[in-house]
């Protein structure tokens, strides 16, 4: 009864190292991931988000895109080795992807802002154009209609019959 | 016309014209165009990149090619999975209907990035490991995918119609959808019906 008891508490003891020491995860399928890849995911969604802000700011983002192609080459061997019950090799290949998409966040906020730089240039010379355009084109409009006008009535008033007066 | 029909064409004429000049601003506002549908493509394409190149029949221990790509026609950059499964014909396919992927546990994944009007290609090796026959059941231990072997268990009966034992390799197409901050399956799936022989 005894050794029943000793063997039974130190399986409750193993059970719970095993549990705490190394940090797991659920993942949104079901299956359990450790905490290492969970993060690389939330990495390369983050790093993706920054990216998609750069390119929809109309930055050239493909250099980034082929860094993130990497990271998810990574993330995706990553959880192959989940699958296959090896969680070291998961957590190598998880800090991999991790390292990959570091500083991408950075520099796709960076090529963002120079992007919407541009855009504000790009605006304010088709504004500066438009505006332009337009006055030329009212005033342009504004003169011809007025020669127009007064070559118009020179020629209907020549043509129109005189009336002549026989008062004398 | 009179003077006054005159002067009403040169004011639109000079409107139209204004339109024009100021245009270059407007498109920075309004969208022209750009209502084109959006979707993604899936193929799967034999070793020579052609459709006649299948594998169907195949050995235990041999290696067969086919290459699995996506095209992404969404108006941007996508963040795509490609889920790689087995199955023999009795279990569950996806349902493009009801968007449902297949509830089978997939073997291994692809995760990549793809450029808007860009597209993705990977080379998929294939074989099979530990396929034992036993009266008329086929099993299968092991899919092997790009050299990394996969436990699968799956097991098919004598189809005696066809003669063979048949299974599906397929993959199944999820992209990130950047509102709910998920992947959702894409309605899109490929496979290909393999013939396993014996040996």
């Amino acid at each position: 009864m005894c050794s029943w008891s000793r063997f039974l508490g130190f399986s409750f003891f193993l059970f719970f190292l095993f549990t705490f020491s190394v940090p797991w995860v659920s993942a949104s399928n079901g299956n359990v991931v450790p905490l290492e890849v969970a993060e690389a995911e939330k990495a390369l969604v983050l790093a993706y988000d920054a990216v998609l802000e750069a390119e929809e700011a109309g930055a050239n983002v493909s250099g980034l895109l082929a860094r993130l192609n990497l990271g998810g080459e990574y993330l995706a061997e990553a959880y192959v080795w989940v699958r296959l019950g090896d969680s070291e090799s998961a957590a190598r290949f998880a800090g991999l992807c991790v390292e990959v998409v570091g500083d991408i966040r950075g520099e796709a906020v960076g090529l963002k802002e120079e992007a919407h730089g541009w855009w504000v240039l790009d605006v304010s010379v088709r504004l500066i154009w438009s505006v332009f355009g337009m006055i030329v084109i009212v005033v342009v409009g504004y003169v011809v209609w007025h020669v127009f006008r007064r070559r118009y009535l020179e020629r209907v008033l020549g043509s129109r019959p005189e009336v002549v007066s026989d008062e004398s | 016309m009179n003077l006054e029909e005159y002067r009403t064409m040169f004011v639109v004429v000079t409107l139209v014209l204004a339109l024009v000049a100021v245009s270059p601003l407007l498109s920075v506002v309004v969208p022209f165009g750009g209502g084109s549908e959006r979707f993604s493509e899936l193929w799967l394409l034999g070793s020579d990149h052609m459709t006649e190149s299948y594998p169907f029949d195949v050995a235990v221990g041999e290696e067969y090619c086919v290459f699995v790509g996506v095209g992404n026609h969404m108006g941007g950059s996508e963040y795509y999975k490609v889920y790689v499964k087995f199955r023999n014909s009795t279990e569950s396919l996806p349902d493009i209907h009801k968007s449902m992927p297949s509830s089978l546990d997939s073997l291994c994944e692809f995760r990549f990035f793809v450029g808007e009007g860009e597209v993705w290609e990977m080379p998929v090796i294939f074989g099979f490991e530990d396929v034992v026959v036993v009266g008329d059941l086929l099993s299968v231990g092991n899919v092997v995918i790009n050299g990394v072997s996969f436990p699968v268990g799956a097991s098919a009966v004598w189809d005696s119609e066809n003669e063979g034992y048949f299974f599906e390799l397929f993959f199944e197409l999820w992209h990130y959808d950047v509102v709910s901050h998920s992947f959702r399956f894409d309605d899109n799936f490929v496979g290909l019906w393999l013939n396993i022989t014996g040996s």
